[in-house]
C-alpha cells in the first residue's frame, strides 16, 4: 500500500453545525473539558472556525472553515521539531503520525504548526463515573501532558486493514476506512480519499479550479484542501489561521 | 589478574556506552511510557466482542437512522445510517455522542417525591388513587407511537384527556390543519419538489425537522450556486446561520413575520401573479413595509423574485396564521413542492382531547421538553431520563434512556410522506427505571403491551400493501410474505415508506386574512435538543471553541 490520504472540504457545503467536531470527539476518545477549560486550552483535533467577509447589511457574507491537522507532504514542521521523535510521516499512507507514548510535552510542535492545529493535553481524561464504558475500544486515551492531533482515524484504518487481511486481500476497500468527521458532515462537504489515485473522488476534487489549500505559500505541501467557489473565501487562504480568533457567535 | 580501581571505572563507562546501542534502555522508556498509561486513575477501555446494529433514534420525533456500534453488549459509538430514507445517513450533532447520555451524572436513577427518594409502589398508588378522584390529563410530545396508543386506552377507561405537545415544526402545521380538518399529525411539507422557498425565520439549516432532510437537499441542489437549482430566501432579523448561507437574505425586524407575509399577499393579488383566490389583507403595503423596515419597492421586488421559480413554499418557524394563508395563496397546499397530507387522510391514531374539567393529576411523558410547563395546579408525574433542574413536578419518575426501550417511530413531523420504525433495546436499562407505558400497564393490566401494538402495526402495514421497506435492500410491501417478516425487517433498523401522497389530497379555504399574534422565538440551538443535559463532549462546540454560544439551561 502506497496512498496518500487526505479531503476536501468544500467551504460552500459547510452549514457549521458541529457534528464533525463531535464526530471526532466521540471516536477518538477525547475528554470532556473540565470547566476551567477555554478555545485556547480545550482539545479539538478537528475545529470549525467562523469567518465573516466584513461586509455590513446585504452584503455580508459568512463561511465555516473546518481546521483540522492538513498532514503536511513536505517538510511537516512538527516531525523536525520534535526531539522525542513522537511525529511521524507514515510512508506507506502520508498520515502525520502523533506518537503520545513518546511525546514528552515539550510543545514545540505546537509552536512549528502554522496552523495552530495542535493540542496540549492540560488535564487527565476524565469522564464522569460510568461513561468509560462508552469509549471506542479502538483508541487508547492519552495521558495528561502530551501533545494531541487529528490522525485521520488511524484506528479506523487499522479496522479496514484487518478487515482485508482476515479476507485475504493486500488491499483496503476505500468504503471501509472513512474519518468520523467525514462520516458525520449532513451536507457531504467532506470528500476523503486517496490523492495519490488520480481516479479517486477526493483527488479529483483537489485538482478543480476552486480548490486551495492554506498558507499553501509555505511549501509543506498540506493534504487536506479546500474548495470554494466565492473569491473572498479563495482569498483567505493565506491569512492563516488563529485559535484564539474571537469569532462572532450566531 | 588484579583489578584496580582504574579498570573498573573503564569497564563502568564501557558498559555505560555500550548499554546505548542496546535494546534495553529503548525498551525500558517504552515500557515506563506504556505503564504511565496504565494508572488506576486512567479510564480502561471495554473490551468484548464488537458488533454494529441499527436502529432509530428516539430522542425526539424525527427516527433518524442511527448506526450503533456495540462493545461487550455496551453502545460505543453512534453514526448515521447511509441511504435511510427518513434521515439521509446524518444525524443532529449531539447525537454523535448520545451514547453517553445514559452516564450522564444527571440521570435520574430513583423515584423521587418532591424531591426525597421514593418507590414505584408509592407512585403507582399516588397516580391510582388520583385517578380514582378525578379526570387524569396524559402529556405526549411524540404522538401517534404505541405508547401514545396505551395512553389513549388508559384515558378512555379512566376519564382522562390526552394531550399532545406540539414541537414548533408541528405547530407552524396547525393552521393548514384547522382550515383542512386533516389532523397535523398527517400533514408535512414536500420540499423535494419545490424550487424555492422562503422562510419567516426557519432554522432550516440549523437543526429544522430532520436535520439530514433539508440540509441534504441544499448541499445537493443549492450550496454556493448564484442561480440554484432550490433558492432559499431567509427573512430573519438575525443573522443566523441559516441567513448566512441562503440564496438571498432579507434582513427585516423581529416579530414583523405577520406584516411581511400581508404585504407579500397584498403585493401577488395586486400584480396577478396567482392563480389562486384569496381575501385581500387589511393591511396597507405601507404599513406592512413600515413595520418590517423595508420599503415598498424593496417588497415588490422581494415578490417577483419568489415567484421567478415555482412551485413556492413558506415555511414558518412556529405557528403562523399569516404565512399558512401565504401558502393557500401561493398554491402551495396540496399540491407538489408544498404542504401535503402523508397519510392521505387517515386521521391521527390519537385524537387530541380538550380536557373536560380541570384535571386531578398529569403525566408528562418522557419525550416531552424538560421546559414544558402544563400550567396546571393538578398533581404532576413527570418521566424523565435526566433531571434538567428546576422542575415543579411532584413526581419525578425514571425513564428510560438512549436506546434503552422497545419504541416505534412514526413519521417525522415535517415528513411529506408516511414512515414507520421501530428501535428496540440495544442497551440494557437499569432494573428501576420505567417507561410511562408500563407505569399505566402495572396500575391497570388490561392495558395493551407496546409490543403487541407494534405488532398490529406491522399487520395494519402488511394488509395495507402500500409502500415498501427500507432494509438493506427496499422491498416493496406486496412482495414480502408476511407481517412477522416485516416485523422482524423493521427490528433490525429498517424502515417502511408509504406511498407519496396524492396531489389534491388537502385543501384549504381561507375566508379572511387571519389575524396573529407574536409568539416567541426560541433563539438558543440547543433548544432544539430535545434532551434537558448536553453530552459532556458537547463542549467542544462552545466552551472550547467558537463555534457556538453557550446554551441557556443546559449542562453539559
Amino acid at each position: 500500500m502506497s496512498a496518500r490520504y487526505g479531503m476536501v472540504i468544500d467551504l460552500d457545503r459547510c452549514t457549521g453545525c458541529g457534528a464533525c467536531m463531535v464526530a471526532c470527539a466521540a471516536e477518538n476518545n477525547v475528554p470532556p473539558a473540565p470547566p476551567s477549560a477555554t478555545p485556547r486550552t480545550g482539545l479539538t483535533p478537528m475545529l470549525v472556525h467562523k469567518v465573516s467577509n466584513g461586509l455590513e447589511g446585504s452584503a455580508q457574507r459568512e463561511v465555516f472553515i473546518p481546521v483540522t491537522c492538513m498532514q503536511c507532504e513536505r517538510e511537516t514542521p512538527c516531525v523536525g521539531v520534535c526531539p522525542q521523535q513522537a511525529v511521524e510521516v507514515d510512508k506507506a499512507t502520508g498520515i502525520v503520525m502523533q506518537i503520545p507514548q513518546r511525546c514528552l510535552g515539550c510543545r514545540y510542535c505546537m509552536t512549528a504548526c502554522p496552523y495552530h492545529a495542535r493540542y496540549f493535553n492540560w488535564w487527565d481524561p476524565k469522564w464522569p463515573e460510568g461513561m468509560e464504558k462508552t469509549l471506542n475500544p479502538g483508541v487508547s486515551t492519552r495521558m495528561r501532558g502530551v501533545v494531541e492531533k487529528c490522525n485521520l482515524c488511524h484506528a479506523r484504518l487499522h479496522g479496514a486493514m484487518e478487515k482485508a487481511a482476515a479476507a485475504g486481500k493486500k488491499e483496503i476497500d476505500p468504503t471501509d476506512y472513512v474519518p468520523a468527521c467525514v462520516e458525520a458532515c449532513p451536507t457531504g462537504a467532506i470528500v476523503f480519499g486517496n490523492l495519490a489515485d488520480r481516479n479517486d473522488p477526493a483527488s479529483r476534487a483537489a485538482d478543480s479550479p476552486d480548490a486551495f489549500r492554506l498558507l499553501a505559500r509555505l511549501g509543506t505541501e498540506p493534504k487536506i484542501h479546500y474548495k470554494s467557489r466565492q473569491a473572498w473565501v479563495r482569498a483567505l487562504a493565506e491569512r492563516g489561521t488563529s485559535r484564539s480568533s474571537e469569532a462572532k457567535h450566531v | 589478574m588484579k583489578v584496580s580501581r582504574r579498570d573498573l571505572l573503564i569497564g563502568s563507562a564501557g558498559v555505560t556506552a555500550g548499554i546505548i546501542f542496546t535494546p534495553v534502555p529503548w525498551k525500558l522508556l517504552g515500557d515506563v511510557s506504556i505503564w504511565t498509561q496504565n494508572f488506576s486513575w486512567i479510564p480502561q477501555l471495554p473490551r468484548g466482542p464488537v458488533e454494529v446494529k441499527q436502529s432509530a433514534c428516539t430522542l425526539c420525533a424525527n427516527g433518524c437512522g442511527v448506526r450503533v456500534r456495540m462493545a461487550a453488549g455496551c453502545p460505543v459509538g453512534v453514526a448515521g445510517v447511509s441511504g435511510h430514507p427518513v434521515s439521509k445517513g446524518t444525524l443532529c450533532p449531539l447525537t454523535f455522542a448520545a451514547h453517553q447520555l445514559n452516564w450522564h451524572p444527571r440521570r435520574l436513577r430513583e423515584v423521587r417525591h418532591r424531591g426525597r427518594p421514593a418507590s414505584w409502589s408509592d407512585a403507582q398508588a399516588a397516580f391510582a388513587k388520583a385517578c380514582g378522584e378525578g379526570q387524569v390529563a396524559i402529556f405526549d410530545a411524540q404522538p401517534e407511537r404505541a405508547a401514545s396508543s396505551v395512553f389513549a386506552a388508559f384515558i378512555q377507561k379512566h376519564n382522562g384527556c390526552y394531550r399532545p405537545v406540539l414541537g414548533p415544526e408541528s405547530q407552524a402545521l396547525a393552521p393548514y390543519a384547522s382550515w383542512s380538518g386533516v389532523p397535523v399529525n398527517a400533514l408535512g411539507y414536500d420540499l423535494e419538489n419545490t424550487r424555492t422557498i422562503v422562510s419567516f425565520g426557519a432554522p432550516l439549516l440549523d437543526g429544522w425537522g430532520t436535520p439530514g432532510r433539508f440540509t441534504r437537499l441544499w448541499s445537493d441542489r443549492a450550496a454556493g450556486a448564484s442561480d440554484p437549482q432550490l433558492r432559499l430566501i431567509q427573512m430573519e432579523s438575525s443573522f443566523s446561520r441559516t441567513a448566512a448561507l441562503a440564496w438571498r437574505r432579507v434582513a427585516v425586524r423581529e416579530g414583523s413575520d405577520a406584516a411581511l407575509a400581508a404585504g407579500v399577499a397584498r403585493v401577488l393579488l395586486e400584480e396577478g401573479l396567482v392563480a389562486a383566490q384569496a381575501p385581500m389583507p387589511v393591511l396597507p403595503l405601507a404599513e406592512a413595509a413600515a413595520q418590517t423596515g423595508l420599503s415598498v419597492e424593496e417588497i415588490r421586488s422581494l415578490v417577483r423574485t419568489m415567484v421567478e421559480k415555482r412551485p413556492v413554499l413558506a415555511i414558518a418557524a412556529e405557528e403562523s396564521p399569516s404565512v399558512a394563508a401565504l401558502n393557500v395563496l401561493l398554491g402551495a397546499v396540496g399540491t407538489p413542492g408544498g404542504i401535503v397530507a402523508k397519510k392521505n387522510h387517515v386521521p391521527a391514531r390519537v385524537p387530541a382531547e380538550a380536557p373536560k374539567t380541570s384535571p386531578r393529576a398529569v403525566l408528562i411523558d418522557a419525550s416531552v421538553p424538560w421546559e414544558f410547563d402544563p400550567q396546571t395546579d393538578a398533581e404532576i408525574f413527570r418521566f424523565a431520563a435526566w433531571d434538567g433542574g428546576g422542575g415543579k413536578a411532584d413526581w419525578l419518575l425514571p425513564a428510560p434512556g438512549f436506546l434503552e426501550y422497545l419504541t416505534d417511530v412514526p413519521a417525522p413531523p415535517t415528513s411529506g410522506v408516511d414512515t414507520y420504525a421501530i428501535a428496540v433495546n440495544l442497551a440494557a436499562s437499569p432494573p428501576e427505571i420505567k417507561s410511562a407505558a408500563q407505569f399505566l400497564q402495572k396500575i391497570d393490566s388490561s392495558m395493551p403491551e407496546v409490543d403487541q401494538l407494534i405488532r398490529a402495526h406491522c399487520e395494519e402495514i402488511f394488509h395495507s400493501h402500500q409502500g415498501a421497506v427500507y432494509g438493506e435492500q427496499p422491498l416493496p410491501v406486496s412482495t414480502i410474505e408476511s407481517a412477522q417478516k416485516i416485523e422482524e425487517q423493521l427490528r433490525k433498523g429498517a424502515v417502511w415508506v408509504g406511498n407519496p401522497s396524492r396531489p389534491g389530497n388537502l385543501r384549504c379555504v381561507l375566508k379572511d386574512w387571519p389575524a396573529e399574534r407574536t409568539l416567541p422565538r426560541p433563539t438558543n440551538w440547543a433548544a432544539a435538543w430535545p434532551v434537558p443535559v448536553l453530552p459532556p463532549i458537547a463542549t467542544k462546540l462552545y466552551q472550547e471553541s467558537n463555534l457556538r454560544e453557550a446554551p441557556a439551561g443546559r449542562q453539559a
